[in-house]
Protein backbone atom coordinates (compact mmCIF):
# COMPACT_ATOMS: atom_id res chain seq x y z
CA UNK A 1 0.00 0.00 0.00
CA UNK A 2 1.54 2.87 -0.89
CA UNK A 3 0.72 6.11 0.94
CA UNK A 4 0.90 8.80 -1.77
CA UNK A 5 -1.88 8.75 -3.82
CA UNK A 6 -3.65 7.36 -1.09
CA UNK A 7 -5.47 11.29 -0.70
CA UNK A 8 -6.81 10.97 -4.36
CA UNK A 9 -8.05 7.59 -3.94
CA UNK A 10 -10.45 8.43 -0.94
CA UNK A 11 -11.87 11.36 -2.71
CA UNK A 12 -12.43 8.65 -5.64
CA UNK A 13 -14.19 6.13 -3.40
CA UNK A 14 -15.43 7.73 -0.38
CA UNK A 15 -18.59 9.41 -1.83
CA UNK A 16 -20.26 5.74 -2.73
CA UNK A 17 -18.99 4.95 0.72
CA UNK A 18 -21.37 7.77 1.95
CA UNK A 19 -23.82 6.60 -0.34
CA UNK A 20 -23.57 3.22 1.00
CA UNK A 21 -24.00 4.84 4.60
CA UNK A 22 -27.50 6.47 3.58
CA UNK A 23 -29.16 2.96 2.74
CA UNK A 24 -27.68 1.16 5.86
CA UNK A 25 -29.21 4.25 8.02
CA UNK A 26 -32.39 3.61 6.13
CA UNK A 27 -32.85 -0.11 6.56
CA UNK A 28 -31.72 0.53 10.01
CA UNK A 29 -34.39 3.30 10.74
CA UNK A 30 -37.01 1.29 9.33
CA UNK A 31 -36.15 -1.62 11.37
CA UNK A 32 -36.11 0.24 14.56
CA UNK A 33 -39.68 1.42 13.23
CA UNK A 34 -40.83 -1.93 12.82
CA UNK A 35 -39.37 -3.49 16.16
CA UNK A 36 -41.20 -0.98 18.45
CA UNK A 37 -44.26 -1.25 16.86
CA UNK A 38 -44.42 -4.54 16.96
CA UNK A 39 -42.35 -5.17 20.30
CA UNK A 40 -45.15 -2.92 21.95
CA UNK A 41 -47.78 -5.05 20.30
CA UNK A 42 -46.32 -8.35 21.81
CA UNK A 43 -45.72 -6.67 25.05
CA UNK A 44 -49.51 -5.66 24.98
CA UNK A 45 -50.74 -8.68 24.19
CA UNK A 46 -48.16 -10.34 26.66
CA UNK A 47 -48.10 -8.48 29.50
CA UNK A 48 -49.79 -10.15 32.00
CA UNK A 49 -48.45 -13.92 30.60
CA UNK A 50 -46.50 -15.43 33.40
CA UNK A 51 -47.09 -13.26 36.30
CA UNK A 52 -48.17 -14.83 39.31
CA UNK A 53 -51.63 -14.72 41.05
CA UNK A 54 -53.29 -13.65 37.39
CA UNK A 55 -55.86 -15.59 36.06
CA UNK A 56 -55.72 -15.05 32.08
CA UNK A 57 -58.35 -15.94 29.34
CA UNK A 58 -57.26 -18.82 27.19
CA UNK A 59 -56.67 -16.30 24.33
CA UNK A 60 -54.15 -14.59 26.76
CA UNK A 61 -52.25 -17.84 27.40
CA UNK A 62 -51.68 -18.63 23.64
CA UNK A 63 -50.60 -14.94 22.97
CA UNK A 64 -48.92 -15.18 25.29
CA UNK A 65 -46.87 -18.50 25.01
CA UNK A 66 -46.45 -17.42 21.40
CA UNK A 67 -44.72 -14.07 22.02
CA UNK A 68 -42.43 -15.61 24.61
CA UNK A 69 -41.10 -18.52 22.13
CA UNK A 70 -41.12 -15.79 19.43
CA UNK A 71 -38.98 -13.67 22.12
CA UNK A 72 -36.39 -17.01 22.43
CA UNK A 73 -36.26 -18.19 19.12
CA UNK A 74 -35.25 -14.27 17.53
CA UNK A 75 -32.91 -13.71 20.19
CA UNK A 76 -31.71 -17.38 20.31
CA UNK A 77 -30.54 -17.32 16.88
CA UNK A 78 -28.19 -15.47 14.73
CA UNK A 79 -29.53 -12.29 12.40
CA UNK A 80 -27.52 -13.78 9.74
CA UNK A 81 -29.66 -17.15 9.63
CA UNK A 82 -33.23 -15.48 10.19
CA UNK A 83 -32.64 -13.27 7.39
CA UNK A 84 -31.23 -16.60 5.17
CA UNK A 85 -34.23 -17.97 6.00
CA UNK A 86 -36.71 -15.54 5.34
CA UNK A 87 -34.73 -14.86 1.95
CA UNK A 88 -34.72 -18.31 0.81
CA UNK A 89 -37.15 -20.43 2.26
CA UNK A 90 -39.73 -18.57 0.37
CA UNK A 91 -37.99 -19.46 -2.92
CA UNK A 92 -38.76 -23.35 -2.09
CA UNK A 93 -42.56 -22.17 -2.76
CA UNK A 94 -41.61 -20.35 -5.89
CA UNK A 95 -41.73 -17.09 -4.29
CA UNK A 96 -39.30 -14.45 -4.60
CA UNK A 97 -38.87 -11.98 -2.34
CA UNK A 98 -37.02 -8.77 -3.30
CA UNK A 99 -33.74 -8.37 -1.31
CA UNK A 100 -34.55 -4.66 0.16
CA UNK A 101 -37.71 -5.57 1.86
CA UNK A 102 -36.40 -9.12 3.07
CA UNK A 103 -33.92 -7.57 4.80
CA UNK A 104 -35.87 -4.46 6.29
CA UNK A 105 -38.71 -7.05 7.58
CA UNK A 106 -35.61 -9.83 8.56
CA UNK A 107 -34.10 -6.91 10.86
CA UNK A 108 -37.48 -5.64 12.04
CA UNK A 109 -38.62 -8.73 13.38
CA UNK A 110 -34.91 -9.49 15.11
CA UNK A 111 -35.27 -6.22 17.27
CA UNK A 112 -39.48 -6.85 18.18
CA UNK A 113 -37.77 -9.55 20.30
CA UNK A 114 -35.08 -7.03 21.74
CA UNK A 115 -37.29 -4.03 22.12
CA UNK A 116 -40.52 -6.33 23.64
CA UNK A 117 -37.45 -7.37 26.12
CA UNK A 118 -36.17 -3.54 26.81
CA UNK A 119 -40.14 -2.66 26.84
CA UNK A 120 -41.21 -5.20 29.73
CA UNK A 121 -37.62 -4.67 31.65
CA UNK A 122 -39.02 -0.47 31.47
CA UNK A 123 -42.89 -1.64 32.32
CA UNK A 124 -41.52 -3.61 35.89
CA UNK A 125 -39.69 0.21 36.35
CA UNK A 126 -42.85 1.74 37.72
CA UNK A 127 -44.09 0.16 41.03
CA UNK A 128 -47.75 -1.23 41.19
CA UNK A 129 -47.97 1.14 44.59
CA UNK A 130 -47.80 3.99 41.94
CA UNK A 131 -50.94 2.71 39.91
CA UNK A 132 -52.81 1.61 42.64
CA UNK A 133 -52.15 5.35 44.23
CA UNK A 134 -53.59 7.15 41.14
CA UNK A 135 -55.96 4.70 41.05
CA UNK A 136 -57.30 5.70 44.51
CA UNK A 137 -57.28 8.85 43.83
CA UNK A 138 -59.64 8.50 40.53
CA UNK A 139 -56.84 9.65 38.02
CA UNK A 140 -58.31 8.32 34.57
CA UNK A 141 -56.83 5.26 33.02
CA UNK A 142 -55.50 6.95 29.95
CA UNK A 143 -53.82 9.65 32.67
CA UNK A 144 -52.22 7.24 34.89
CA UNK A 145 -50.21 5.84 31.66
CA UNK A 146 -49.84 9.42 30.20
CA UNK A 147 -48.77 10.79 32.68
CA UNK A 148 -47.24 8.37 35.46
CA UNK A 149 -46.26 5.77 33.77
CA UNK A 150 -45.02 6.95 30.05
CA UNK A 151 -42.82 9.53 31.75
CA UNK A 152 -41.00 6.76 33.75
CA UNK A 153 -40.82 3.82 31.17
CA UNK A 154 -39.32 6.18 28.92
CA UNK A 155 -36.45 7.24 30.95
CA UNK A 156 -36.15 3.67 32.32
CA UNK A 157 -35.77 1.94 28.86
CA UNK A 158 -33.54 5.25 26.87
CA UNK A 159 -30.19 3.80 27.65
CA UNK A 160 -31.13 0.06 26.74
CA UNK A 161 -32.93 1.75 23.31
CA UNK A 162 -30.01 3.59 22.59
CA UNK A 163 -28.10 0.66 22.66
CA UNK A 164 -30.38 -1.33 20.41
CA UNK A 165 -30.23 1.67 17.98
CA UNK A 166 -26.38 0.71 17.72
CA UNK A 167 -27.10 -2.87 17.53
CA UNK A 168 -29.40 -2.61 14.68
CA UNK A 169 -27.25 -0.57 12.70
CA UNK A 170 -24.15 -3.15 13.21
CA UNK A 171 -26.02 -6.33 12.29
CA UNK A 172 -26.93 -4.47 9.38
CA UNK A 173 -23.81 -4.72 7.67
CA UNK A 174 -24.78 -9.17 7.37
CA UNK A 175 -27.94 -7.77 5.01
CA UNK A 176 -24.81 -7.64 2.32
CA UNK A 177 -24.99 -11.54 1.64
CA UNK A 178 -28.50 -11.22 0.41
CA UNK A 179 -27.43 -8.19 -2.46
CA UNK A 180 -28.49 -5.35 -0.74
CA UNK A 181 -26.34 -2.42 -1.90
CA UNK A 182 -25.57 -0.76 1.93
CA UNK A 183 -22.60 0.60 3.17
CA UNK A 184 -20.44 -3.10 3.44
CA UNK A 185 -21.26 -4.18 0.08
CA UNK A 186 -20.50 -0.96 -1.49
CA UNK A 187 -17.11 -1.20 0.30
CA UNK A 188 -16.34 -5.32 -1.38
CA UNK A 189 -17.51 -4.00 -4.62
CA UNK A 190 -14.70 -1.26 -4.18
CA UNK A 191 -12.74 -3.64 -3.13
CA UNK A 192 -13.51 -5.93 -6.17
CA UNK A 193 -12.15 -3.19 -8.44
CA UNK A 194 -9.28 -1.55 -7.12
CA UNK A 195 -7.54 -4.40 -4.92
CA UNK A 196 -6.93 -2.30 -2.02
CA UNK A 197 -8.80 -4.51 1.24
CA UNK A 198 -6.99 -2.73 3.97
CA UNK A 199 -7.54 0.90 3.32
CA UNK A 200 -11.28 0.56 1.84
CA UNK A 201 -12.31 -1.46 5.24
CA UNK A 202 -10.75 0.65 7.43
CA UNK A 203 -12.62 3.56 5.74
CA UNK A 204 -15.82 1.93 5.67
CA UNK A 205 -15.04 1.29 9.10
CA UNK A 206 -14.73 4.70 9.88
CA UNK A 207 -17.87 5.73 8.80
CA UNK A 208 -19.77 2.67 10.94
CA UNK A 209 -17.93 4.56 13.89
CA UNK A 210 -19.06 7.86 12.64
CA UNK A 211 -22.47 6.48 12.70
CA UNK A 212 -22.48 4.25 15.86
CA UNK A 213 -21.00 7.37 17.31
CA UNK A 214 -23.19 9.78 16.62
CA UNK A 215 -26.56 7.88 17.71
CA UNK A 216 -24.56 7.04 20.91
CA UNK A 217 -23.97 11.33 21.61
CA UNK A 218 -27.30 12.07 20.63
CA UNK A 219 -28.79 9.58 22.55
CA UNK A 220 -27.18 10.41 25.24
CA UNK A 221 -27.92 13.80 25.00
CA UNK A 222 -31.28 13.24 24.69
CA UNK A 223 -31.26 10.68 27.59
CA UNK A 224 -29.97 13.69 29.74
CA UNK A 225 -32.60 16.43 28.40
CA UNK A 226 -35.58 13.41 29.37
CA UNK A 227 -33.89 13.13 33.25
CA UNK A 228 -33.77 16.98 33.58
CA UNK A 229 -36.78 17.91 32.05
CA UNK A 230 -38.58 15.18 34.24
CA UNK A 231 -36.52 16.28 37.44
CA UNK A 232 -37.98 20.03 36.41
CA UNK A 233 -41.37 18.61 36.64
CA UNK A 234 -41.59 16.16 39.32
CA UNK A 235 -40.01 19.27 41.57
CA UNK A 236 -43.30 21.70 40.30
CA UNK A 237 -45.16 18.34 41.51
CA UNK A 238 -43.29 18.42 44.69
CA UNK A 239 -44.15 22.18 45.10
CA UNK A 240 -47.72 21.54 44.62
CA UNK A 241 -49.08 20.14 47.67
CA UNK A 242 -47.81 23.08 49.48
CA UNK A 243 -49.41 25.73 47.41
CA UNK A 244 -52.53 23.99 47.60
CA UNK A 245 -52.82 23.92 51.19
CA UNK B 1 -40.72 -32.32 4.90
CA UNK B 2 -38.86 -35.26 4.44
CA UNK B 3 -37.47 -37.19 8.20
CA UNK B 4 -34.99 -39.16 6.54
CA UNK B 5 -33.36 -35.97 5.19
CA UNK B 6 -32.97 -35.03 8.70
CA UNK B 7 -30.52 -38.18 9.85
CA UNK B 8 -28.75 -38.02 6.38
CA UNK B 9 -27.76 -34.12 6.71
CA UNK B 10 -26.94 -34.84 10.63
CA UNK B 11 -23.23 -35.99 10.61
CA UNK B 12 -22.50 -32.97 9.03
CA UNK B 13 -23.99 -30.41 11.19
CA UNK B 14 -22.67 -32.10 14.11
CA UNK B 15 -19.42 -31.22 13.01
CA UNK B 16 -20.31 -27.77 11.97
CA UNK B 17 -21.78 -27.64 15.46
CA UNK B 18 -18.39 -28.38 16.74
CA UNK B 19 -16.48 -25.94 14.57
CA UNK B 20 -19.36 -23.15 15.76
CA UNK B 21 -18.69 -24.16 19.50
CA UNK B 22 -14.60 -24.32 18.56
CA UNK B 23 -14.68 -20.81 16.98
CA UNK B 24 -16.85 -19.48 19.89
CA UNK B 25 -15.15 -21.24 22.51
CA UNK B 26 -11.50 -19.94 21.67
CA UNK B 27 -12.89 -15.99 21.44
CA UNK B 28 -14.65 -16.61 24.75
CA UNK B 29 -11.58 -17.70 26.52
CA UNK B 30 -9.25 -15.45 24.58
CA UNK B 31 -11.93 -12.25 25.09
CA UNK B 32 -12.47 -13.02 29.17
CA UNK B 33 -8.44 -12.74 28.99
CA UNK B 34 -8.22 -9.69 27.20
CA UNK B 35 -11.16 -8.16 28.74
CA UNK B 36 -10.01 -9.03 32.47
CA UNK B 37 -6.36 -7.22 31.15
CA UNK B 38 -7.70 -4.56 29.61
CA UNK B 39 -9.96 -3.69 32.61
CA UNK B 40 -7.06 -4.49 35.20
CA UNK B 41 -4.99 -1.72 33.09
CA UNK B 42 -7.67 0.52 33.72
CA UNK B 43 -7.89 0.38 37.19
CA UNK B 44 -4.10 -0.46 38.32
CA UNK B 45 -2.14 0.86 35.53
CA UNK B 46 -0.58 4.31 34.64
CA UNK B 47 -2.72 6.63 34.25
CA UNK B 48 -1.45 7.66 30.22
CA UNK B 49 -2.21 4.40 29.28
CA UNK B 50 -5.77 4.71 29.91
CA UNK B 51 -6.57 5.94 26.56
CA UNK B 52 -5.80 2.75 25.14
CA UNK B 53 -8.81 1.22 27.07
CA UNK B 54 -11.36 3.89 26.00
CA UNK B 55 -10.18 3.53 22.28
CA UNK B 56 -10.09 0.27 21.86
CA UNK B 57 -13.06 -0.78 23.58
CA UNK B 58 -14.82 2.46 21.68
CA UNK B 59 -13.74 1.49 18.03
CA UNK B 60 -14.25 -2.32 18.72
CA UNK B 61 -17.59 -1.97 20.08
CA UNK B 62 -18.85 0.72 17.14
CA UNK B 63 -17.90 -1.24 14.16
CA UNK B 64 -19.83 -4.15 12.75
CA UNK B 65 -18.17 -7.69 13.88
CA UNK B 66 -18.08 -8.27 9.60
CA UNK B 67 -16.45 -5.67 8.82
CA UNK B 68 -13.38 -6.56 11.69
CA UNK B 69 -13.68 -10.06 9.72
CA UNK B 70 -12.81 -8.78 6.44
CA UNK B 71 -9.97 -6.26 8.21
CA UNK B 72 -8.25 -9.40 9.56
CA UNK B 73 -8.94 -11.91 6.65
CA UNK B 74 -8.71 -9.65 3.54
CA UNK B 75 -7.22 -6.31 4.69
CA UNK B 76 -4.07 -7.90 6.77
CA UNK B 77 -2.66 -9.43 3.00
CA UNK B 78 -2.08 -6.32 2.22
CA UNK B 79 0.68 -5.37 5.51
CA UNK B 80 1.99 -9.09 4.56
CA UNK B 81 0.05 -11.21 7.42
CA UNK B 82 -2.19 -13.96 5.44
CA UNK B 83 -4.82 -16.17 7.75
CA UNK B 84 -6.79 -18.31 6.81
CA UNK B 85 -10.54 -18.69 7.57
CA UNK B 86 -10.33 -19.97 10.60
CA UNK B 87 -7.55 -17.87 12.34
CA UNK B 88 -9.13 -14.87 10.97
CA UNK B 89 -12.47 -15.56 12.46
CA UNK B 90 -10.93 -16.37 15.64
CA UNK B 91 -8.59 -12.96 15.87
CA UNK B 92 -11.59 -11.09 14.84
CA UNK B 93 -13.54 -12.55 17.26
CA UNK B 94 -11.50 -12.79 20.19
CA UNK B 95 -10.71 -8.79 19.17
CA UNK B 96 -14.68 -8.08 19.26
CA UNK B 97 -15.53 -10.21 22.33
CA UNK B 98 -12.84 -8.93 24.30
CA UNK B 99 -14.05 -5.41 24.05
CA UNK B 100 -17.29 -6.51 25.69
CA UNK B 101 -15.79 -8.05 28.45
CA UNK B 102 -13.44 -5.39 29.36
CA UNK B 103 -17.00 -2.99 29.26
CA UNK B 104 -18.55 -5.74 31.87
CA UNK B 105 -15.59 -5.96 33.62
CA UNK B 106 -15.82 -2.27 34.13
CA UNK B 107 -19.04 -2.36 35.33
CA UNK B 108 -18.55 -4.85 37.52
CA UNK B 109 -15.59 -3.54 39.03
CA UNK B 110 -17.18 -0.09 39.47
CA UNK B 111 -20.78 -1.25 40.69
CA UNK B 112 -18.35 -1.97 43.73
CA UNK B 113 -19.47 0.57 46.22
CA UNK B 114 -16.32 3.40 46.40
CA UNK B 115 -16.22 3.43 50.10
CA UNK B 116 -15.08 0.04 50.17
CA UNK B 117 -12.08 1.16 48.31
CA UNK B 118 -11.39 4.06 50.33
CA UNK B 119 -11.58 1.78 53.47
CA UNK B 120 -9.24 -0.81 52.16
CA UNK B 121 -7.20 1.76 51.04
CA UNK B 122 -7.14 3.11 54.47
CA UNK B 123 -6.06 0.09 56.10
CA UNK B 124 -3.11 0.31 54.23
CA UNK B 125 -4.08 -2.43 51.43
CA UNK B 126 -2.12 -1.26 48.04
CA UNK B 127 -3.78 -0.92 44.92
CA UNK B 128 -3.27 -4.47 43.38
CA UNK B 129 -3.96 -5.75 46.72
CA UNK B 130 -7.44 -3.71 46.73
CA UNK B 131 -8.34 -5.15 43.07
CA UNK B 132 -7.55 -8.62 43.76
CA UNK B 133 -8.71 -9.22 47.33
CA UNK B 134 -11.57 -6.73 47.54
CA UNK B 135 -13.28 -6.28 43.85
CA UNK B 136 -12.26 -9.13 42.17
CA UNK B 137 -14.37 -11.54 44.05
CA UNK B 138 -17.38 -9.52 44.49
CA UNK B 139 -17.07 -8.58 40.43
CA UNK B 140 -16.10 -11.61 39.17
CA UNK B 141 -19.47 -13.14 40.65
CA UNK B 142 -21.29 -10.37 39.63
CA UNK B 143 -20.84 -10.35 35.78
CA UNK B 144 -21.62 -13.81 35.63
CA UNK B 145 -24.73 -13.25 33.82
CA UNK B 146 -23.43 -10.43 31.63
CA UNK B 147 -20.90 -13.24 30.54
CA UNK B 148 -23.37 -15.91 29.70
CA UNK B 149 -25.38 -13.49 27.62
CA UNK B 150 -21.91 -11.74 26.21
CA UNK B 151 -21.25 -15.49 25.22
CA UNK B 152 -24.59 -16.28 23.59
CA UNK B 153 -24.14 -12.74 21.61
CA UNK B 154 -20.64 -14.51 20.31
CA UNK B 155 -21.74 -17.81 19.06
CA UNK B 156 -24.22 -15.61 17.03
CA UNK B 157 -21.82 -13.53 15.68
CA UNK B 158 -19.67 -16.74 14.93
CA UNK B 159 -22.43 -17.40 12.35
CA UNK B 160 -20.81 -14.23 10.30
CA UNK B 161 -17.52 -16.51 9.59
CA UNK B 162 -19.07 -18.12 7.19
CA UNK B 163 -18.56 -15.67 4.51
CA UNK B 164 -15.12 -15.71 4.73
CA UNK B 165 -16.03 -19.54 4.01
CA UNK B 166 -14.95 -20.99 7.42
CA UNK B 167 -17.08 -24.32 7.66
CA UNK B 168 -19.49 -23.50 11.08
CA UNK B 169 -23.30 -24.39 10.99
CA UNK B 170 -24.43 -21.50 8.21
CA UNK B 171 -21.78 -22.06 5.25
CA UNK B 172 -22.40 -25.81 6.30
CA UNK B 173 -25.96 -25.36 5.32
CA UNK B 174 -25.76 -22.72 2.93
CA UNK B 175 -23.30 -25.38 0.97
CA UNK B 176 -25.83 -27.98 1.91
CA UNK B 177 -28.35 -26.17 0.00
CA UNK B 178 -26.50 -25.57 -2.90
CA UNK B 179 -25.77 -29.43 -3.29
CA UNK B 180 -29.23 -30.75 -2.88
CA UNK B 181 -31.23 -27.78 -3.41
CA UNK B 182 -33.39 -28.88 -0.52
CA UNK B 183 -34.56 -26.04 1.63
CA UNK B 184 -36.29 -26.35 4.38
CA UNK B 185 -34.66 -28.85 6.24
CA UNK B 186 -31.10 -27.59 6.53
CA UNK B 187 -32.47 -24.57 7.03
CA UNK B 188 -34.51 -25.88 10.37
CA UNK B 189 -31.50 -27.70 10.86
CA UNK B 190 -30.02 -24.56 11.30
CA UNK B 191 -31.96 -22.11 13.26
CA UNK B 192 -32.45 -25.23 15.78
CA UNK B 193 -29.01 -25.86 16.04
CA UNK B 194 -28.09 -22.29 17.18
CA UNK B 195 -31.34 -22.50 19.62
CA UNK B 196 -29.96 -25.08 21.58
CA UNK B 197 -26.64 -24.09 21.56
CA UNK B 198 -27.53 -20.31 22.72
CA UNK B 199 -30.33 -21.88 25.41
CA UNK B 200 -27.79 -24.39 27.02
CA UNK B 201 -25.61 -21.47 27.55
CA UNK B 202 -27.74 -19.69 29.19
CA UNK B 203 -29.17 -22.47 31.25
CA UNK B 204 -25.34 -22.62 32.15
CA UNK B 205 -25.13 -19.25 32.87
CA UNK B 206 -27.74 -19.64 35.30
CA UNK B 207 -26.37 -22.78 36.87
CA UNK B 208 -23.20 -21.27 37.47
CA UNK B 209 -25.10 -17.98 38.53
CA UNK B 210 -26.58 -19.89 41.63
CA UNK B 211 -23.84 -22.16 42.53
CA UNK B 212 -21.73 -18.89 43.08
CA UNK B 213 -24.50 -16.83 44.89
CA UNK B 214 -23.56 -16.84 48.45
Amino acid sequence: MLASGLLDRLTGYVPFLFQGALVTLSLSTGAILIGFALGSLFLAVSEKYGQEGVRLTPMQNVAGFFVSVYVSFFRGTPLLVQLLMLFYLPAAFNINVPPFPAAIVAMGLNSAAFQCEILRAGLSAVSPGQLEAADAFGIPKKFIFRFIQLPQITRAVWPAVVSEAIDVLKSSAVVSVIAVTELTRTGRQIVAGNYRPLEVYISMGCIYLLMTGAIFLIGTWAGNRLTHRSNASSQIVQGLPGRLS
Amino acid sequence: MDASLFVKFLPAFGLAALHTMELSMLALAGGLLLGFAMNAMRETGPRWLKPVYWFYTGVWRGVPFLVHLFISYFGLTAIGLTLDPFEAATLALVLYGGAYFSEIFRACWQSIPVGQVEAASAMGLSRRQIFTRIQAPQALRMSVPLIANQTIILVKESSIASIITYPELTFTTTKIVSETYVYIEPYLMLALSYWLLTLTISRVGRAVNRALSP
